[in-house]
């Protein structure tokens, strides 16, 4: 049965307010709203809407709402199932923002700033180490991995990150 | 494409406020250009934001990249409403958060009307598959990127560390990863650290 529209911004205001750390700890809670709640999917209908959200640009649970929202609601379902999956994040930021804008430029948050920055690192680091692992299974595969970053890194600022990952895509289907 | 000095060289900020219809167009290249979202689009932001634009540095990227990180959602929307909001206040915000999911919204309005089959047959997958591969050496760019300007000496190596700890032996939530990494900052760094102009942009 088509959900309402009330329906699913309802869903995805709470996927959006579960939604932490980036898209593949968000597949599992669209799963939850969308298959096992809402019965609106079926599970292979899923697991093709992960596929498409993954393999179009964008974030993961953006792209899932629209195409959710769309097909259960048409452009109206679109637009307010999309609204309501950035809206939870939106709204603490701007609490955030004006509790940030009191926080002065003082030596003690200079350094705390420097240890957060560096916790983002951690995360950055944590995110190339799992997603690493989950596509690199054998060595051509490393071997396209590190060539990416080497050509990043030796052409940093000269070569669009796009430009490396569509050359990436391209030569796999040569291979492939 | 067009040559970019390094990096590490003096940024200047552009001359009077930056337009909306420029923060649009930014955040819609980089909602256009980024497979994978989250942490895989920091590289292609600070490509476009810090390297191209030069609105900003790399320090006051990864500042913003905590915040949009502790607070729930696509990470790459938040961290567009934090930069929009930087760049030109709230209607600066909304531009860039408009910017960034419109190529994305009405990308999966083209795929749910027209392509959904074109996604089953298998050289698409494959296409796809190394496009994956690729953002693997693109997260370990970021990784790299950023850690060089922050990793200065023993302390930074340490918190850093810790962070690792944190959220891939103890699974702890990102959030108190970061919470984790600036109290040990508060603790490790002496006021007033990291100096302005050791090694920092400007």
């Amino acid at each position: 049965m088509a959900p309402s529209l009330w329906q699913l911004v309802q869903s995805f205001l709470l996927i959006g307010l579960g939604a932490y750390g980036g898209g593949m700890v968000t597949i599992p809670l669209i799963q939850h709203e969308i298959v096992d709640k809402g019965h609106w999917l079926t599970f292979s209908e899923f697991s093709r809407l992960i596929a498409i959200a993954q393999m179009t640009p964008g974030p993961i649970a953006v792209n899932a709402a629209t195409f959710v929202g769309f097909t259960q609601g048409g452009l109206a379902g679109a637009v307010v199932a999309t609204g309501a999956v950035v809206l939870p994040g939106l709204a603490l930021l701007v609490g955030l923002a004006l509790f940030v804008d009191r926080l002065g430029e003082d030596g003690r948050g200079r350094a705390a700033r420097w240890g957060v920055q560096l916790g983002v690192v951690s995360l950055i680091l944590y995110a190339t180490w799992n997603f690493g692992a989950s596509v690199v299974v054998d060595r051509w595969s490393l071997a396209l991995a590190v060539l990416s970053f080497g050509v990043l890194v030796g052409k940093e600022g000269k070569v669009h990150p796009i430009v490396v990952i569509l050359t990436g895509g391209i030569a796999w289907s040569l291979l492939f | 494409m067009n040559e970019l000095p390094h990096p590490d060289s003096t940024i200047t900020p552009p001359p009077g406020p930056i337009r909306l219809t420029a923060i649009f167009w930014a955040f819609a290249r980089i909602g256009a250009f980024t497979l994978g979202g989250g942490l895989a689009m920091a590289t292609v932001m600070r490509h476009e934001l810090v390297l191209k634009q030069r609105w900003l540095t790399d320090e006051e990227f990864l500042a913003e990249m905590a915040g949009a990180t502790v607070v729930p959602g696509p990470i790459a929307v938040n961290l567009a409403f934090l930069q929009g909001r930087r760049f030109r206040g709230w209607m600066g915000a909304l531009a860039a958060v408009v910017g960034t999911v419109l190529p994305s919204f009405l990308t999966i309005l083209a795929v749910a009307l027209f392509a959904v089959p074109f996604f089953d047959r298998p050289k698409v997958a494959t296409f796809f598959q190394g496009c994956a591969v690729a953002v693997a050496g693109q997260l370990a760019f970021a990784s790299y990127a950023f850690g060089r300007k922050l990793l200065r000496d023993w302390r930074s190596f340490v918190v850093c560390a810790a962070g690792l700890v944190a959220i891939l032996v103890l699974h702890l939530h990102p959030v108190w990863t970061i919470v984790v990494t600036g109290v040990l900052g508060l603790l490790l760094f002496r006021p007033g650290e990291p100096a302005a102009g050791a090694g920092e942009l400007e």
